[in-house]
């Protein structure tokens, strides 16, 4: 109990405090301490990155071995890891090669699948959102009036083709299309947003205080 | 075939099989969902061991004899003992000293550059004085919208208090400052999403040209064939 | 009335699929629009900057996207290097997103090559680090301890392109160009250069502009609308400028697609 509970909070208390309070003393160790900490938790990221991709990797591999449903996709997923590492040595870790910057088999497989892959997967967004838009958008009342409006001036003033409408339409009205943009973005969605930040921001630290006085322990997983 | 030949069927059959989901769900999509997931993994792994793992571990440590990265080495392992179910409990050291540093450097920043900074540019003042006295216009009432926007959507999201009397009115307000907000974060959103689809669009009308072998054309006619011989087969099995 | 209603209110969401592919095809096959986009204030505010710096100030250029981002964040971020190199100027490139380093290693290149720019003298890339809050504070401290190695692996302490620079507060202007978390919020709180700029998403840009109106960024290059300005204030015709017309008529579906459903919506709920 002490060594699993106690004192893992005890490190989580000494660190917070020191480098609150490390903030606001300017002396060179202060700095030297903040400047060693940081490297040490650079290698550290590093290391727990290598967690992250073994846990994934592990569950894909779970399924294979299971032969459970979709095992296939799975193995799929293994041998693009596999090859992308193969390839990846191969290259020596580098997209470009030589002083000509030829593209290596690693450049290649970057440009021409993962970026591709991302891209699209990304990119069906786009679709769904129209498809969500047509079904859900409603001005049903007085808020979503006010939230069709608002997107309705934006993505008007957001695009050359809705300035040009806006201008053959609207053209008598002072403002442009673009200006309503504009203060739009400045002024009442800034607003918000800056309201929004500041829960935020007052909840972060929230967060940390908690994390240092030992009531937030999420960090150490199961029996924390 | 050239490498880029080669690529640009690739990337038009990659393209086309993750497109072929607003269709249905399909054996062309989870294979390139899966592949995506293998590249991205193993891309993430290789950039780790050689940006990483090498210049700034393992040579400075074995080859140049930096014994100062011995510390968070040692905490390296002890995050790794998590695939050791007996001696898991030892990474709560090292995640301690990793949460314990992130929430104390993010106090004092946050408050300064989260909180204090923000209430500063809000605490403007509300009218303009000039050489013929005071004046309120365009901009001093868009201050004054700005700061009561702002104090409204605090006010609404403070739910230690109920909404009622006098708080009421202004949690609304708080509301409808929000909703504002959220109409134009979906405009915006909108020109995010079509951007992605600008990339892809581009990238298949290029590589269906003569130069790249008509490869988004061909394959696509593959996929539609494929689709309409097993949606005939279906219908045959049912009729 | 109302059946034409409903019936409109039931289409088919491939349907509708079929009408935003179409209208991203349209101007492939048209041709150019032809219309030009207003330069927004913001984004002027990042170009006059870096046209107020003299020439051989250092410039960091922190491109924290992924391939997902590439049609927004790719064009704003050549356009940036673009000027960078006229301008003379020492560019630091580095990421905090890893599957963004193939990308921002092209750029450099690209438009290094472009200009006839020497690497180590007029560019440097150092590439990516894990922790990206880390990272960032510890250019705050000490650019050579974070980045011993650039990302080719050579010594960082030494270059000419580095010659003056030991932490953020050494360089007058950077700018980053964020898809998300690590980004923009992240070098606000942890980082301290002398002036810095944002360029994003679309889908975060609304969110910056609290800091935007706090002085925290000194401007805001905000989605493809963005890219496509900077790209006119350079005099160039990039993919961003292109990628506008693909937004002009799909945002003018959308809107169509808005009206009708709302009209057909009211229309049925009249007679209920």
């Amino acid at each position: 109990m002490f060594l699993r509970q106690y004192v893992p909070m005890a490190i989580a208390f000494v660190m917070g405090v020191v480098f609150a309070v490390q903030y606001y003393v300017p002396h060179p160790a202060s700095e030297e301490l903040l400047t060693t900490v940081n490297d040490w938790l650079i290698v550290v990221s590093g290391f727990s990155m290598v967690l992250g991709l073994a846990s994934l990797m592990g569950s894909h591999w779970a399924k294979v071995r299971r032969g459970g449903p979709g095992w296939g996709y799975s193995l799929v997923v293994f041998l693009g890891i596999l090859g992308t590492l193969a390839v990846g040595i191969a290259s020596k870790g580098k997209m470009f090669a030589g002083e000509e910057l030829t593209l290596t088999a690693l450049g290649w497989v970057y440009d021409n699948m993962l970026v591709p892959l991302q891209g699209t997967v990304f990119s069906l967004l786009a679709f769904f959102m129209a498809s969500a838009t047509f079904r859900t958008f409603r001005a049903r009342n007085l808020e979503a009036g006010l939230l069709l409006t608002a997107a309705f001036l934006v993505m008007l003033g957001h695009v050359p083709l809705g300035e040009y409408i806006w201008d053959k339409v609207l053209g008598f009205l002072p403002p442009k299309a673009d200006q309503v943009m504009g203060w739009i973005m400045n002024v009442p969605n800034m607003a918000a947003k800056r309201g929004i930040l500041l829960g935020v921001g007052l909840g972060m630290i929230a967060t940390s205080l908690k994390i240092i006085f030992g009531i937030e322990r999420a960090y150490m997983g199961e029996g924390g | 075939m050239s490498p880029e030949l080669l690529g640009a069927w690739v990337a038009a059959g990659l393209t086309l099989a993750i497109f072929s989901f607003l269709y249905k769900d399909n054996p062309f999509f989870k294979f390139g969902e899966h592949l995506y997931i293998g590249i991205s993994v193993g891309y993430s792994i290789t950039l780790l061991v050689f940006n990483f793992m090498i210049p700034k571990w393992w040579t400075p440590l074995f080859r140049e004899g930096r014994m100062s990265l011995l510390v968070p080495t040692v905490l390296g392992l002890l995050i790794w003992t998590r695939f050791f179910p007996r001696f898991s409990w030892l990474s709560r050291w090292a995640f301690a000293f990793v949460v314990g540093f992130g929430a104390g450097i993010a106090i004092p920043r946050t408050i300064s550059n989260f909180i204090f900074r923000q209430v500063e540019s809000t605490a403007v003042p509300l009218v303009s004085r000039g050489q013929q006295g005071v004046s309120f216009g365009w901009g001093d009432f868009s201050n004054f919208l700005i700061a009561f926007g702002v104090l409204s959507v605090l006010t609404y999201f403070f739910f230690s208090v109920e909404h009622k009397g006098p708080i009421r009115p202004l949690a609304r307000a708080g509301v409808l400052f929000l909703m504002v907000s959220f109409g134009a974060s979906f405009g915006y959103t909108v020109m995010a999403r079509v951007s992605l689809l600008f990339g892809r669009m581009y990238d298949l009308v290029e590589y269906s040209s003569r130069g790249y072998g008509y490869a988004t054309l061909v394959l696509l006619g593959l996929m539609v064939a494929v689709f309409l011989a097993q949606a005939l087969s279906k219908k045959r099995e049912g009729g | 009335m109302r059946k034409l209603a409903e019936k409109i209110l039931s289409m088919d969401r491939r349907a509708i699929y079929l009408l935003m592919a179409s209208a991203a095809l349209l101007p492939f096959l048209t041709g150019p629009l032809g219309l030009p986009s207003r330069v927004s204030p913001e984004v002027k505010a990042v170009y006059d900057r870096i046209e107020s710096l003299p020439e051989g100030s250092p410039f960091l250029i922190s491109m924290d996207f992924d391939p997902a981002s590439k049609p927004e964040l790719y064009p704003m971020a050549e356009a940036l290097v673009r000027h960078a190199f006229r301008k003379n100027l020492r560019v630091i490139g580095m990421n905090l997103w890893v599957t963004g380093s193939g990308m921002a290693e092209k750029i450099l290149s690209d438009v290094a090559e472009e200009y006839g720019k020497k690497y180590g003298r007029d560019y440097v890339y150092l590439g990516w680090a894990p922790g990206a809050t880390n990272v960032i504070l510890g250019l705050g401290q000490d650019i050579y301890k974070t980045y011993p190695r650039d990302y080719y692996g050579n010594e960082t302490s030494g270059m000419p392109v580095l010659e003056g620079v030991r932490t953020l507060k050494d360089i007058p202007f950077m700018v980053d160009l964020a898809a998300g978390d690590p980004g923009i919020e992240t070098w606000v709180v942890y980082g301290k250069a002398k002036s810095m700029a944002g360029g994003c998403t679309a889908v975060i840009a609304p969110g910056m502009y609290a800091f935007l109106n706090s002085g925290q960024l000194v401007g805001l290059i905000g989605g493809m609308r963005g890219a496509a300005e900077y790209e006119a204030l350079l005099k160039e015709m990039g993919k961003a400028t292109v990628g506008m017309d693909i937004q002009s008529t799909t945002h003018v579906l959308i809107l169509g697609l808005i009206l009708l459903s709302n009209f057909a919506f009211f229309a049925t709920r009249r007679r209920r």
